[in-house]
């Protein structure tokens, strides 16, 4: 599990102002699903994201809580609005403090 | 014989005045099992309760009515699920975001998981078009369902059925 917190954004190539982008993120991440033992789930500190933050232009401009009903490498998908050349960037923050991000230039052709 | 019987009849209505106020007050505190799970793990990212999907619409909407908004929602989630560990889903509104009116948040809530609430996804004005999409794992064949909280503080929900043949909660 040596790639945990690899992240990958996939945005269009060729983007003109004012487009709304489909940006997709994807990242490696085992989102451990509860264990159960007669029954009963085990209580211990899960290992899963729990917050994505998207910042662009140096704003929160989304933000999703997750749980351990997401699949194991999670993908994410959202639409934002490029209003201006600059770094669109994707937060990761795990339950064990682990903190995973994700950039993507975001320049006008 | 009236003061006396004034009296009784105000000693009643003090106790169960009385007895009302406690049963409202054990109704608003906290599931002491949720409490306890969540001091337990120390971590702000507790997991969600194990409860029924009625349990959780109660829990993140109150009484708030919930209008039906399948002609606005696009909910596109596959007919059939081969594998439950990954379903992809994606939620899709036909209004644009504006400042005025936007979506604040989409809930992704899938009936039969034991922790009904998958995903809330918090949006604003900049990102200009709701869309959201992710995979999910779902235990068995269920309901899922998308609501969307509008900036005006209305709900709207669009529902579809998947078939899972194959669970992905591994118990």
């Amino acid at each position: 599990m040596a790639e945990i917190g690899r992240v990958r954004i996939r945005i269009p190539s060729s983007i003109k102002q004012g487009d709304i982008v489909k940006v997709r993120v994807l990242v490696i991440h085992p989102m451990e699903i509860v264990q159960r033992k007669d029954g009963k789930p085990v209580d211990k500190n899960y290992h899963f994201i729990n917050r994505v933050v998207v910042t662009y232009l140096d704003h929160d401009i989304a933000q999703f809580e997750t749980s351990q009903s997401i699949s194991e490498n999670p993908f994410f998908a959202f639409a934002f609005k490029a209003v201006e050349p600059g770094v669109l960037k994707v937060t990761f923050l795990d339950t064990h403090g682990g903190k995973y991000e994700g950039t993507a230039e975001i320049k006008f052709s | 014989m009236a003061p006396p019987l004034s009296e009784t009849r105000l000693t009643r209505r003090a106790l169960l005045q009385a007895l009302g106020a406690a049963g409202l007050c054990s109704l608003a505190a906290p599931d002491p099992g949720i409490l306890t799970l969540a001091l337990a793990q120390g971590n702000p990212g507790r997991l969600e309760p194990e409860e029924s999907v009625d349990a959780t619409m109660k829990r993140l909407f109150g009484t708030q009515p919930i209008k039906d908004g399948s002609s606005v929602i696009k909910l596109d989630l596959p007919l059939i699920a081969e594998n439950g560990a990954v379903v992809p889903v994606s939620v899709e509104m036909t209004a644009p975001q504006t400042p005025q009116s936007h979506v604040k948040a989409i809930y992704i809530i899938s009936d039969k998981n034991r922790r009904p609430l998958t995903a809330k996804f918090t949006l604003s004005p900049p990102l200009g078009y709701p869309y959201v999409a992710t995979n999910l794992r779902l235990g068995e064949s269920t309901d899922v369902r998308a609501v969307a909280q509008m900036s005006d503080g209305s709900l709207l929900m669009a529902k579809r059925e998947v078939k899972v043949t194959v669970g992905g909660c591994g118990g």
